[in-house]
């Protein structure tokens, strides 16, 4: 990007980026606390794609480079997972200047995959996929029903959408009732085993929120605001609940705050819940199936769902529910982990973006520790980590399979039918079937 | 001032700044309360291992003033002891301290070690080891500790907690353990009070990606002191922790708890570290040999102290230490032994390397005890919860009569807490001076046993020094030779020779055996013989009946690879020193009256202080300036870095010297001569043609330095270019023009670090701080930029840093081989400089270019021969020691402070003009002074009168007899005789004896050497 051979005149310069972008964050970002000691760069994976990192990129931003930083998609690989924030001794908010800089894009020119997804969402006032209402409820009844019939212990489990005074409301994530169905199935069976009292919303009944990586403050608030209208006042429910996506939960999360929204529900992830009813004993898990297996597992702690808003309360929550599956010593973890983990790659829209290149290099560091612990499996609650980390195993020819949380916990209470086994390998393919499915053979 | 002023000063604090300022009072006629939280004085300087720059070893120069403290009978020591309150006033406080109970009754307790022997508890970790070892329930900090008393940890004793064992209590042979010892509430009535708690290390496991606590070879730095030393778990062998394999990489991080507001929430630079991580690196480096790597991951090197820039050059090129400018994110563990550090070099590329042992060099910080207390007892802190001080008034607390010195006032080194302690000692005394000596306990000296005609019994006393000596040399099997040379009566080994107890021992011994002779076989008089010679002294021996063999500096550390051979030099150089004490006699020391008066050179801030300090003391002086009004560089500077109007204060301050009764003030007036010695100066000065020839006691060098004229850059060629003293000048005249600039440019380090100048100037980075605010204050839209090699805003300067940052300044960093370039335009200035993140050139079109200049020394030669003493490589005057006693010469009754000594700071020339002051009051005090016997004699008789011995004498002492029966004959004045033995040596008739060192004492050992 940068012409060595060129002298830069930054005597005069105005840096409008710079300036502008302090009058937006809190406390300016502290951006011009910035000692150029290198920490950000160090700790971050996208260091070095599109010849860029974080220092350079705040650099160029403080010496008024405004067009060459614009120029630079480095924005749109920088996955704002806050790990440089975290460490920078002048807490220093690169995140949002690169949120910041992603605004100052004009709309249509930012990455079309992002983009539409946003607009899909918005138009669809469903979600990223843009399906129609009508289809996700479609969907829904269609596989509640064909589990109802396949699978006997299950005939009276339910998948309530718009149920008033539901305790619960919970998002679904737009990638299962679009590409994948049966894998909504395992979370249903969780929610119905402990009886807990939960209901879909038809109306922007999806998580993801990709208005939020398009920079679209005005959307991304929208989706929130429209989301908490359903819960607090058309289904009155207790508990907003986010399913196992990262994204998807840092977006309802940040934007309460952020946009100040008012709000009467309590705001949960999925996992915290896992943790709570395993340890009343509502959800009863054993990991006797893999004492002789010793099948090794590891997890990606998401950034969205614990460095930037739980913090390490999630990476334990985590953790507590994978070893009570699978057995304390059958996990391992990733050095480092919890909220000092490395960002996948997969966050901040970059699955939407064509820079799959600089994507693949970016999870290189995530792929190398995952293969460090020589884990069968990398347990995955989030769903941008999980496209990301499924494809690191493809790309680098990895060992180990990618799965969500659910899929476990459902294979350790054995009920985790045949075709809801899509992502263990043949190792797991048929271990710990439900007693039904069984008898049925 | 209240009548009831009270002669007596509480110190809190009994590392090494609490323990020069009790000396410095106690030496002054004042009665002192040492009150020390632990169970025995020392501090942080006590676990240290070597002390930079000079890698002294940090015991070794600690533990004289240890036994001093100990023994002085103007100190009180009062271990285990916290303030709960201060009441009163300056002149008569009321202090309550809570005092722990140590279980173990301190008049009875010999240290014979009998109780932790058999004590049952004894995997407590050791305070003093950092946790690295362990100790039992009841114990001693460490060997040398003072006072050496036993104490019982309540938590961990059995017997304490649950009624079992009382196995000390059993073996105790004098009854001194008494487990049902109470805490007790203690009142002071006290005239003036000293903080000295020192600081506490930053918790290192705030920084969790770091690993601190979660792999065992990430350690701290003060871990890693131990780790090196000696006395330490591993007996200074370095070994990783987890394996116990010698490590082939260290890393050091610096700035771990430092400079960080995010997760260490520490905004302030600690100051210490970087020197601290480089003479850890070199010491590692050291033990290991050449195939150890060490590097050293750092943001801006710090070394802005004196000889420290020489140190870091050393470190580089001399060591082959790494230097890695960047701060590491994480660290990252690969397995139970290595460690992996990623981080982006300075051309921005990713690195990964792989350590053994991650050293995190710790920041400084205030303990949350001593906020709590300062706020209870009304003492205001810094934004970073430091002590808060004033420039003009660095030791003085918001409470009046309350100072402080050390760390607790700001992070420092060493010499920074000696010199603010002296400055507080100064300050406390100053306050009471109507009191001065009636607390005072006066101490009768030991009555001299005469052992002119006795046969010589030899006593010789052989150290181990933990295994500094013993790791290397048999020192059992020296003390068994010993015993075999003619007159040894006794010879015995000691674990640390220079401890309080072995002081007990060593008198004891003199006086059951009956020894007329003592030879200490340990390290160097330089440091310790005045030690010995006073528990000789005490033990009713002349002092002079005593002979050091240094069997350390001159075998276990430089004949590490061959114990046998460094054993049997050992026991040559024991020999060697038994067959000359043998010979020597005791000697008488004259008894001098001093001059209560003094004579301080410079008429700058630092002379200026110390004069006033002086005067405060009750002592007349003569200050001399040769221009013609009093101020020196201070005229030409805008503000403190606190922010204080300087033109304000140093006009206050010359009135207040102008209109001091005791101060006599000599402007335009030069030093043409001086005569005499410590005690009786005689000096003559010279105001125009007018000469005037004055006595004094005493005198204090404050001449200061200058600024350096540049030539680079186009200064002197292009008016727009100046030097911070012209933009200072600019703004104490309010210059309109300023605020009209649209960019201004700072360049750093001109004329310093350079091979012509290679220190540090210590002031420039906080000026360029200064200013750098002051024309964003001006004018907000001002483009600022600094120029710069590393910023040294050390301590809590940093905050200005931070502060010019924040308000929108922008720093690049050049290196010496790519400096800027500055072209002259018809508009602007064109300077272009690489930016060393982008690494592309830059342009900046400035208006104002300030040039941050090198101080310099003046020539100080002749005034160094006038007084002899001596100046450093970089042409700065040198102290008599650079750890613990820099505001003293190695010259007797001369001291030192201000720029004369090195670059400085106004706060830090007060302080140490007040402390030159000090150290000047204790010599004043006492009136009197002994001259050292060992000083040369003529016997007429034998000379021929040539004169040789008068042109040799470099201190005037030789002279002719000019009347009686030897008149033509030399003789020798002993009040002037420094006992060098150049006239002994240069006597062609062997007329000239020097006592101590008579041609049969050095002649026999020369003998028995070979």
């Amino acid at each position: 990007m940068i012409e060595p051979s060129a002298t830069l005149e930054i005597g005069r310069r105005k840096s409008e980026l710079k300036s502008k972008a302090m009058a937006m964050l809190p406390e300016g970002g502290n951006l011009d606390l910035c000692f150029t000691c290198g920490t950000c760069t160090s700790g971050c994976p996208a260091s070095g794609l599109f010849g860029m990192d974080p220092r350079k990129f705040l650099r160029m931003v403080l010496l008024g480079m405004d067009e060459e930083v614009m120029q630079s998609p480095w924005i749109w690989i920088c996955t704002m997972c806050q790990r440089c924030i975290s460490a920078c001794p002048m807490k220093i908010d690169i995140p949002r200047l690169v949120f910041y800089a992603r605004t100052q894009v004009p709309r249509d020119e930012r990455p079309d995959g992002i983009l539409q997804s946003c607009n899909k969402h918005i138009e669809s006032k469903g979600g990223a996929m843009g399906i129609p209402k009508e289809d996700f409820v479609y969907v829904v009844e269609d596989v509640l029903e064909e589990t109802q019939e396949e699978q006997p212990e299950f005939a009276d489990m339910q998948a309530p959408i718009d149920k008033e005074g539901s305790l619960i409301m919970l998002n679904q994530n737009s990638r299962e009732p679009v590409l994948e169905p049966e894998e909504m199935v395992p979370l249903w069976k969780i929610l119905h085993t402990v009886g807990a009292d939960w209901t879909y919303s038809s109306h922007f009944w999806g998580g993801e929120n990709y208005c939020m990586f398009l920079a679209d403050d005005q959307n991304w608030e929208a989706i929130i605001r429209e989301q908490v209208r359903m819960a607090d006042e058309v289904l009155g429910v207790k508990y907003y609940v986010n399913t196992e996506c990262g994204h998807s939960f840092y977006a309802i999360w940040e934007a309460l705050r952020k946009y100040n929204i008012p709000h009467k529900f309590e705001f949960k992830h999925i996992v915290e819940l896992y943790a709570e009813w395993m340890k009343a004993g509502k959800l009863q898990v054993s990991s006797d199936w893999n004492k002789e297996l010793g099948i090794k597992f590891t997890c990606q702690d998401p950034c969205q769902a614990t460095r930037k808003s739980l913090g390490d309360y999630f990476a334990q929550c985590q953790r507590y529910v994978i070893k009570q599956c699978v057995g304390e010593e059958n996990f391992v973890d990733m050095v480092p982990n919890s909220v000092d983990n490395y960002c996948c790659g997969g966050g901040g829209g970059t699955l939407q973006t064509n820079y799959t290149k600089e994507r693949l290099a970016y999870g290189k560091t995530k792929f190398d520790q995952i293969a460090e612990t020589g884990a069968n499996y990398c347990v995955t609650p989030c769903h941008n980590c999980h496209s990301q980390i499924h494809e690191l195993q493809d790309h680098y020819e990895g060992k180990y399979k990618t799965i969500h949380l659910w899929t476990l916990v459902c294979l350790a209470m054995g009920k985790l039918g045949p075709n809801e086994r899509t992502y263990l390998g043949p190792d797991l393919e048929e271990v710990n079937l439900p007693a039904s499915t069984n008898e049925g053979e | 001032m209240p009548d009831n002023v009270i002669g007596s000063v509480m110190v809190a604090g009994g590392g090494i700044a609490g323990i020069q300022a009790s000396l410095d009072l106690a030496n002054s006629g004042y009665h002192v309360y040492l009150v020390e939280k632990k169970s025995s004085i020392g501090g942080v300087m006590a676990q240290l291992d070597k002390t930079f720059p000079t890698n002294d070893c940090s015991m070794c120069i600690m533990s004289p003033k240890l036994v001093e403290v100990g023994r002085h009978k103007n100190i009180e020591i009062i271990t285990l002891a916290e303030i709960e309150s201060i009441e009163g006033e300056k002149g008569h406080f009321q202090v309550e301290l809570l005092q722990k109970p140590r279980y173990v009754d301190p008049d009875k307790c010999i240290a014979c070690g009998a109780c932790t022997e058999k004590c049952p508890m004894r995997r407590i970790p050791d305070e003093y080891n950092a946790g690295l070892s362990n100790r039992r329930a009841i114990h001693i900090m460490y060997p040398q500790a003072v006072p050496l008393k036993y104490v019982i940890d309540p938590e961990y004793c059995l017997k304490i907690r649950k009624d079992k064992c009382g196995k000390c209590a059993t073996v105790c042979p004098k009854d001194a353990i008494n487990y049902n010892d109470t805490e007790k509430h203690l009142k002071l009535d006290v005239g003036s009070i000293i903080l000295a708690p020192g600081f506490e290390a930053f918790d290192a496991e705030v920084l969790r990606p770091y690993y601190y606590g979660r792999h065992k070879n990430v350690v701290t730095s003060v871990e890693f002191e131990r780790m090196l030393s000696a006395s330490g778990p591993t007996g200074g062998h370095l070994k990783r922790a987890s394996d116990g394999a010698d490590p082939k990489k260290i890393a050091w991080l610096q700035c771990v708890g430092s400079r960080d507001i995010n997760r260490a929430k520490n905004a302030h630079c600690s100051s210490v570290c970087c020197m601290y991580a480089i003479k850890e690196a070199i010491i590692a480096k050291e033990h290991a040999g050449d195939a150890l790597d060490c590097s050293v991951f750092f943001m801006d090197m710090r070394t802005h102290g004196k000889d420290f820039e020489a140190c870091y050059n050393d470190a580089k090129h001399k060591h082959d230490i790494s230097f890695i400018r960047t701060r590491v994110h994480s660290v990252t563990p690969l397995d139970e032994d290595t460690l992996d550090l990623a981080y982006i070099d300075d051309d921005g590329n990713m690195a990964h390397e792989t350590f053994d042992i991650v050293v995190l060099s710790v920041g400084l910080q205030s303990s949350k005890e001593m906020i709590e207390l300062s706020q209870k007892a009304q003492i205001d802190l810094t934004e970073s919860s430091f002590c808060k001080t004033t420039s003009f008034s660095p030791v003085q607390s918001s409470r009046e009569g309350v100072y402080v010195c050390g760390a607790f006032s700001g992070p420092k080194d060493i010499p920074q807490s000696v010199i603010e302690a002296s400055s507080a000692a100064q300050c406390a005394g100053a306050d009471l001076i109507e009191a001065r000596g009636s607390q005072e306990t006066e101490v009768e000296p030991t009555p001299q046993l005469n052992v002119l005609n006795e046969s010589p019994r030899i006593g010789v006393f052989v150290c181990h020094c933990g295994t500094n000596i013993g790791g290397i040399v048999d020192v059992e099997a020296v003390a068994e030779y010993s015993k075999t040379l003619p007159f040894v009566e006794y010879a015995t080994t000691n674990m640390y020779t220079c401890s309080q107890d072995t002081q007990e021992l060593i008198a004891n011994t003199i006086r059951e055996e009956k020894l007329n002779r003592v030879v200490v076989a340990a390290c160097t008089p330089k440091t310790h013989e005045a030690l010995f010679q006073e528990t000789m002294e005490s033990a009713g021996l002349n002092k002079y009946l005593f002979e050091f063999a240094n069997i350390r500096n001159h075998v276990s550390w430089v004949h590490k690879e061959n114990p046998a051979l460094a054993t049997e030099k050992s026991n040559q150089l024991v020999k060697m020193a038994v067959a000359k004490v043998a010979c020597l006699e005791p000697l008488d020391e004259a008894e001098l009256e001093i001059d209560p008066s003094a004579l301080v050179v410079g008429g700058g801030v630092s002379g200026m202080a110390a004069a006033r300090a002086l005067s405060a003391q009750g002592y007349p002086v003569h200050l001399v300036e040769r221009e013609t009004e009093l101020g020196g560089q201070a005229l030409d500077l805008y503000k403190t870095w606190q922010g204080e109007d300087i033109q304000e204060k140093v006009r206050e301050l010359i009135d207040q010297v102008m209109r001091d009764d005791r101060i006599a003030v000599h402007l335009d007036t030069t030093l043409e001569a001086v005569e005499g010695f410590v005690g009786n100066f005689v000096s003559t000065l010279k105001t125009g043609d007018a000469e005037k020839r004055i006595k004094h006691g005493v005198t204090i060098i404050a001449t200061g330095a200058k600024a350096y004229k540049p030539s680079e850059y186009l200064y002197g060629e292009d008016r727009r270019v100046v030097t911070h003293q012209e933009l200072d000048r600019r703004f104490i005249e309010d210059d309109p023009a300023l605020a009209k600039a649209q960019t201004a440019v700072f360049i750093q380090c001109v004329g310093s670090r350079e091979p012509q100048r290679p220190y540090c100037s210590r002031v420039c980075c906080t000026h360029t701080m200064e200013n750098a605010i002051q024309l964003k204050k001006r004018n907000p839209d001002m483009k600022v930029f600094v120029l710069y090699r590393d910023i040294r805003t050390y301590g809590e300067r940093e905050r200005l840093y931070q502060k010019a940052r924040e308000m929108g300044v922008i720093f690049i960093r050049f290196g010496l081989e790519n400096k800027p370039v500055v072209v002259a335009q018809e508009d602007c200035l064109n300077i272009t400089v690489e930016d060393h993140v982008l690494h592309m050139p830059v342009t900046i079109k400035a208006d104002l270019l300030a040039l941050a200049t090198a101080i310099e020394p003046h020539n100080n030669t002749r005034l160094g021969q006038q007084f002899k003493v001596s100046v450093n490589q970089d042409g700065f005057f040198l102290e008599s020691h650079v750890k613990l006693a820099p505001s003293d010469f190695a010259t007797d009754g001369v001291f030192l402070c201000g720029m004369a000594h090195y670059p400085k700071p106004i706060d830090e020339a007060v302080a140490q003009a007040q402390a030159a002051s000090s150290r000047a009051t204790t010599l004043l005090a006492r009136q009197k002074i002994s001259i050292s016997g060992n000083v040369s004699y003529v016997r007429p008789e034998d000379c021929s009168g040539c004169g040789t011995c008068i042109e040799q004498c470099p201190y005037k002492a030789a002279s002719f007899i000019t009347e009686g029966m030897w008149a033509g004959r030399s003789q020798i004045n002993p009040m002037l005789c420094k006992g060098c033995g150049l006239c002994m040596a240069s006597c062609r008739s062997g007329a000239i004896h020097l006592k101590g060192f008579d041609e049969n004492q050095v002649m026999i050992q020369i003998a028995e050497a070979l």
